[in-house]
């Protein structure tokens, strides 16, 4: 899962200077790792029962969210500054913020006490969020690279 | 929740994600609690259980007693016995007279999850992380006119104390981790020799329900010890929960312990039944399952019974939250004698055998219900009486003791520990305002103004 675009490397990217450039894709990056770990970790307490793995799956859903906060507070920026020059990677830009959305309600959801935190609407939420990303991911590189477009996102 | 999801299947899913996404931000007011009376008693009715995203919750802010105080019926008065504890839990009356106050609060919890941070805050608003003294106060009053003239430091650096209990010349301390058993004479003010601990009681490192209720079999040869358990509902696993949400049977000569009851989350009062001399308990069952749901209770305690927790409440109502449940002692699980309806958080109980109160109030229940920001409208927030006869409940709880709550919702105080003094007023210690509230009744208390020992 890499939003990197071919055009990444182009000259006037190249050019512009260290702000939400070079720091977007990596910010963009977090949540969708934790996002993922955390269906792991629900799978592991769904098999286990095991409330350490409902602890891990808690913290890496808070942590998606928190680092998703952080990509949202450089795009914003960006626009602001009136840095965004190309056109965005919509399936990527759709699916994440749908991600980041149902990631939300997942928190909610991971925070009631015991089994039902996760089973079986946590684990439901956490899958859903893990297929959206590769799905949209997959549509967005494939579109890109159909049409040599950056993937701006 | 599974209708959120079933619509996020939909083709116009993200739209309708950010709908449910608004919705949550009012999926905590929605659910009101309906009238407490039906849960009242030996049949409360159990409404069908909810799971939230963010369970319902309402915080009573709060605000001074400035020069008022609670409330009583016609025939009853109150007056502040003492003010300017360090959250007063537990009230003891010593066989001299002497009244002991329990000061102690809870040790730090540990942050396991994120929703730890939330709790953290919601203690805070509601004033429930007042710091504890973890020491014991010894109040006298030497010329009887019902107001402490003496006033020193009993016991000190205790940990996290809540019960205590008196055997002859022993002088127990039910500390968060232990008993501890020190030396006491008849007319100490207090106690300066070092403690022997009796046996480990479940602490730390989690400790979700900290309080140790501590009472003595009437020949003295044991001790009862409520011990609540380490979370809501096992979701810090069951392994944190051995040998806890019980009532123990230590020996008072070995320090060895069984488990006389289990099942109980919570079991914060425990007392004597004088007609019947059976144990009873109040006990403060589960949250985050609805407003009406699950009642707390006062109970007769049978020895070897299992009341439920964490697999099942009022008899075999499942909770399925607990995985893996356990249907082998699910069959077994009894339904407590008396709900208190939901919420109320009763934290104290004290069978009145005084004869200060009017005849009507002999021989039953008053439990001090310390209320909770778990419900809407707020539930508690006073003490109740519960009427017995023959050793058993026979009427509707009725409010004696009101008024911690003022006319706009806010807490002034909140009820914990209860005791009968010598001369049969009725003690409550408020964790809240850090006072010891005295109930008399009105004829026989030399008229002093309640304000005064302010």
């Amino acid at each position: 899962m890499t939003l990197h675009s071919p055009s990444r490397n182009t000259p006037d990217r190249m050019n512009l200077p260290f702000s939400g450039k070079a720091i977007r894709p990596i910010l963009v990056s977090f949540p969708i790792a934790y996002f993922t770990a955390a269906f792991v970790t629900d799978l592991a307490y769904w098999q286990t029962a095991d409330v350490m793995w409902e602890s891990f799956s808690d913290w890496l859903i808070t942590a998606g969210l928190v680092t998703a906060g952080f990509a949202v507070m450089v795009f914003v920026i960006d626009l602001v500054l009136g840095k965004r020059s190309r056109a965005l990677a919509w399936p990527h830009a759709v699916g994440y913020v749908l991600a980041v959305l149902l990631s939300l309600l997942n928190a909610f959801v991971h925070s009631r006490d015991g089994y039902t935190a996760v089973v079986p609407t946590g684990l439901t939420l956490s899958a859903l969020v893990v297929a959206i990303l590769f799905i949209t991911g997959w549509a967005g590189r494939a579109l890109i690279a159909h049409h040599r477009e950056g993937a701006d996102l | 929740m599974m209708r959120i999801l079933k619509i996020t299947h939909s083709a116009t899913w993200p739209r309708l994600a950010i709908v449910a996404i608004v919705g949550l931000g009012l999926a905590g007011c929605y659910d009101n609690g309906g009238d407490p009376k039906i849960q009242i008693g030996a049949n409360p009715v159990l409404p069908p259980l909810q799971q939230y995203l963010i369970p319902p919750i309402r915080i009573a802010k709060v605000v001074p007693w400035a020069n008022e105080t609670p409330t009583v019926p016609h025939g009853l008065q109150v007056q502040a016995l003492a003010t300017d504890f360090e959250h007063p839990r537990s009230v003891y009356v010593l066989p001299n007279g002497d009244v002991l106050v329990v000061e102690g609060n809870g040790p730090e919890a540990p942050i396991h999850r994120p929703k730890d941070l939330v709790t953290g805050w919601v203690q805070w608003f509601a004033g429930a992380k007042g710091k504890g003294g973890n020491r014991i106060t010894l109040l006298r009053d030497t010329n009887g006119d019902g107001i402490p003239d003496v006033r020193t430091v009993f016991l000190d650096h205790l940990n996290s104390p809540f019960g205590v209990a008196l055997v002859g010349q022993d002088f127990y301390v039910a500390n968060t981790d232990a008993i501890v058993r020190y030396p006491y004479q008849e007319g100490q003010t207090s106690i300066s020799a070092p403690g022997t601990k009796l046996t480990d009681l479940p602490g730390g490192p989690i400790d979700h329900h900290w309080t140790k209720s501590l009472l003595a079999s009437l020949d003295g040869s044991k001790l009862y010890v409520g011990v609540g358990s380490n979370s809501n509902i096992t979701e810090n696993g069951i392994q944190a929960e051995y040998e806890r949400a019980a009532v123990w049977e230590v020996d008072r000569a070995s320090g060895a312990h069984r488990i006389f009851a289990s099942g109980l989350r919570n079991p914060t009062g425990l007392a004597w039944e004088p007609e019947t001399r059976k144990l009873w308990a109040v006990v403060n069952e589960r949250d985050e399952i609805g407003p009406d749901l699950v009642p707390d209770y006062l109970t007769s305690v049978q020895d070897g019974a299992f009341y439920g927790w964490p697999y099942s409440y009022y008899g075999q109502h499942l909770d399925p939250r607990v995985q893996p449940q356990r249907p082998d002692l699910v069959a077994r699980a009894i339904a407590p004698d008396y709900a208190l309806s939901s919420h109320v958080a009763p934290l104290g109980v004290a069978m009145y055998a005084g004869a200060d109160f009017p005849a009507s109030y002999r021989g039953g229940a008053f439990v001090s219900e310390h209320g909770s920001w778990d419900r809407s409208p707020l539930n508690g927030y006073k003490v109740v009486f519960v009427p017995f006869s023959g050793g058993r409940p026979s009427g509707p709880a009725q409010d004696v003791v009101t008024g911690f709550l003022d006319a706009n919702n806010q807490a002034r105080g909140r009820p914990v520990g209860l005791a009968v003094d010598r001369s049969g007023g009725l003690l409550i210690a408020d964790d809240l305002a850090n006072i010891v509230w005295r109930v008399s009744s009105k004829r026989s208390e030399p008229s002093q103004d309640a304000a005064e020992s302010k």
